[in-house]
């Protein structure tokens, strides 16, 4: 039976661990003004950027549910 | 593995071989398009998202692909999918730092970023350790390649009564024949091509494989309630088994591989940079992360699970020998029929050949960019930029893709005498991709990162590296975990952590050293003595490094551990300070466009004026051939309006016909505008590079 060592462990490490990389991707690309806000284009990307995270994060979380209590 | 099986029919064979010589004639045909080096290793950037974004599935995934994840996803279940969904955390850096920055610096290899950000010497350094890495690779795909086809072969092929031995070394000679001849011809474009057709056969051949077998145990519900519970986790154990856990996956894969594949695998690099614009760029990985990656994980891992279902509902369908590297093979030797099981084999022979033909490119690119072009300016025997050299530049990068072709074949030879491919590739890609990674990382987003950090790092980094595949228990031990340790293969994961430490550490002090370093390189200046007390630095620092050689591949236990730790941080103090003494830095100048904090700037150097950030809409046109040699197209004044354009603006026209994927377009320049709407006057340099059909309808779309 899977155990919180396999299941949410992995997951929380996952994403607070990968969380931290992402989160500084994104201030560096605003201080630096690699992306312009003021651009569409470019916030259209930015809202794509935080919904990848979201996506996998919500993914994983859906398959642990499954696996747990399918 | 290394064996012949005899599982295949003469069908099998009949479908391997007509889809081998339909590869060599499709990617052959692409010379054409091949005008120039820009052509040939950048396919002319032109091509649009999903082609490319198909060619990086092709890419990615490898022929030993098929084979390593169904095992491990029999071994474990749903996480032999982990290393699929794990790569976003890197694509902010992606997107709007590390791409824009090789697209609009105009930089044709990774290593010439290197020379123009830090020195010629940092250039040489990662020119070697590029070659390294990519000619180990295509030995690695080859070998791979010949141990996942090899069991399903006949030991004897019968060709007009000639009865033929098959070898895993011929196998792979013949393949890398048919690689190297197209893509010697072909160039990027040819990859590209080929890479759509082998990237959806790949997808079709593993996504078949997955569903047949999930119809075979009764159903999707049959295959859900016949995996054991925790086969239906997407994550291995956090820190055990030693071959296989979560915490080791997400520093080895997460992020030294996440990083590794999107920023230094040069191949990769060269896709990207063949879309037609930045934009198209972030489409591709975007697309390619979010949808492709996890539709991949099935198609190579799901033949390991309805192999394990298949298992539980009846355990004597497998053969009781069988290994779970084998269970690929086997599982679809028994869904698949006489004629599909053929294409299947196919679909792993085109998972090598597309890995293998777009490292070949890359390969030849640093050829051509890195050694040979550098080496003729320095000898004199051509001048920058000039273009006349271009015919003899695409010669050699033909006969350079043959060279690394065969050069890769023997790379085989030397891999062949590891008891796994596994193990080999990962030392090799352990001791290759952090330095490298960590160079290319802080270069562009971290704008007081010096040469001298950057040696050091490579030199340094490395020699620390070694020490810790020597000693791991003392060195990778601490920081391990919790995981196992395994005499036999030490920390295979968690060594990614270690090295990422020791590079960045290294790294890291070095730059915030560099006045200190500054100031001891101009108290040496100023000695009488300074050739030789510096002469004297280089020659205990070679000593140093020779001895750390000594220590890990001939194992002396010459010193204990505490000192040679000692001695190999000293030595990269020394090659620090000799950095800092002997190369010309100018940090102003040498970070201006090529960090992601000046990005804009080169932006402005990649049109050559002033930016126009308006957006404006596309328009359709039809094209009008006239006089002149000027790389400038005209559209009517009206037509100019609608795309927000000026005269000098950047301007991107292609056909139509979305199914060519950028195929014939070109890129061009505003000229002055006329009064004939719904017209564009190209020029026959326009017509060339473009290959227009006349009559057909072109879009026009205002980049920059």
């Amino acid at each position: 039976m899977p155990t919180f060592f396999n299941s949410w462990l992995p997951f929380l490490y996952l994403y607070i661990g990968g969380g931290i990389f992402f989160t500084a991707g994104m201030i560096i690309i605003r201080k630096s003004k690699a992306i312009d806000m003021r651009l569409k284009r470019d916030r259209f990307w930015w809202k794509v950027m935080i919904f990848g995270f979201f996506y996998f994060a919500l993914f994983h979380a859906i398959l642990i549910t499954a696996a747990l209590y399918l | 593995m290394e064996q012949a099986l005899n599982i295949g029919t003469q069908l099998d064979w009949i479908v391997l071989v007509i889809y081998m010589m339909a590869m060599l004639l499709f990617g052959s045909y692409f010379a054409k398009y091949n005008n120039d080096t820009n052509d040939f290793f950048f396919g002319g950037r032109r091509f649009t998202w999903w082609l490319i974004s198909m060619s990086i599935v092709a890419t990615g995934i490898s022929s030993h692909s098929f084979v390593k994840y169904s095992a491990m996803g029999f071994k474990y279940g749903f996480s032999s999918s982990m290393s699929y969904i794990n790569d976003w955390f890197f694509v902010p850096f992606f997107l709007f730092g590390w791409l824009p920055i090789i697209v609009y610096s105009r930089i044709r290899s990774i290593p010439e970023y290197f020379e123009r950000r830090f020195s010629p010497s940092a250039r040489f350094f990662v020119t070697i350790l590029q070659l390294l890495y990519l000619v180990g690779y295509v030995g690695i795909g080859f070998l791979t390649m010949g141990k996942a086809i090899l069991p399903l072969m006949p030991e004897y092929l019968t060709i007009f009564g000639f009865q033929i031995q098959i070898t895993l070394m011929g196998l792979i000679w013949v393949t890398a024949v048919i690689v190297g001849i197209y893509i010697t011809f072909g160039g990027q474009t040819a990859v590209i091509f080929t890479d759509l057709i082998q990237g959806a056969m790949l997808l079709f051949a593993g996504l078949f494989v997955f569903f047949l077998g999930v119809a075979y145990v009764g159903g999707w519900s049959s295959f859900w309630n016949l995996l054991p519970p925790a086969w239906k986790v997407p994550f291995a154990g956090f820190n055990s088994p030693a071959e296989f856990n979560s915490v080791g996956a997400f520093w080895e894969d997460a992020i030294a591989g996440s990083v590794g594949f999107l920023f230094m695998n040069m191949g990769l690099i060269m896709r990207f940079m063949a879309t037609k614009n930045v934009h198209e760029g972030r489409k591709a990985a975007t697309i390619n992360i979010l949808f492709m990656l996890p539709i991949s994980a099935i198609v190579v891992g799901g033949g390991g699970w309805v192999a394990k279902a298949m298992f539980e509902q009846n355990a004597t369908i497998f053969p009781s020998n069988m290994t779970a590297d084998q269970v690929f093979v086997f599982v679809s030797h028994i869904l698949a029929g006489p004629g599909m099981f053929g294409f299947i084999i196919a679909a792993i022979a085109a998972a090598l050949m597309s890995t293998v033909s777009g490292l070949l490119n890359a390969t030849a690119a640093i050829w051509v960019n890195d050694v040979d072009k550098p080496v003729r300016i320095w000898l004199k025997k051509a001048k920058k930029d000039d273009p006349s050299d271009e015919v003899r530049a695409m010669k050699v990068a033909r006969i350079s893709t043959a060279a690394f072709t065969i050069l890769g074949i023997l790379a085989v030879y030397a891999f062949k005498s590891y008891p796994t491919v596994y193990q080999a590739h990962a030392f090799f890609h352990a001791t290759l991709t952090p330095p490298l990674m960590i160079a290319i990382f802080f270069g562009a987003f971290w704008r007081k990162f010096t040469p001298a950090g950057l040696l050091t790092t490579v030199i340094g980094g490395i020699s620390l590296m070694l020490l810790g595949h020597r000693y791991p228990q003392e060195l990778i031990g601490p920081i391990a975990h919790g995981t196992p340790f395994d005499a036999a293969h030490p920390y295979t994961y968690m060594a990614a952590l270690y090295n990422l430490i020791v590079c960045v550490v290294v790294a890291v002090v070095v730059t915030l050293s560099q006045k200190q370093l500054q100031k001891i390189s101009n108290a040496i200046k100023r000695n009488k003595n300074n050739k030789l007390i510096m002469y004297s630095l280089i020659a205990t620092a070679v000593a140093i490094v020779l001895f750390d050689l000594l220590v890990v591949f001939a194992k002396l236990d010459l010193l204990s551990l505490d000192f040679t730790f000692f001695l190999t941080l000293l030595m990269s103090g020394f090659v620090a300070l000799i950095s800092t003494h002997f190369v010309k830095y100018d940090p102003e100048a040498q970070t201006l466009g090529l960090t992601i904090w000046s990005v804009h700037k080169a932006k402005e150097w990649f049109k050559g004026s002033k930016l126009n950030e308006r957006e404006g809409e596309n328009v359709l046109v039809h094209f009008k051939v006239v006089d002149g040699e000027e790389d400038t197209i005209s559209f009517s004044h009206k037509d100019m309006k609608t795309m927000e354009a000026e005269v000098g603006d950047l301007v991107y026209i292609s056909d139509t016909r979305k199914w060519l994927g950028g195929l014939k377009s070109c890129h061009s320049v505003y000229g002055e505008p006329h009064n004939e709407d719904g017209i564009v006057y190209i020029k026959n340099l326009h017509l060339t590079k473009g290959l227009f059909v006349p009559g057909q309808l072109l879009e026009a779309e205002k980049e920059m």
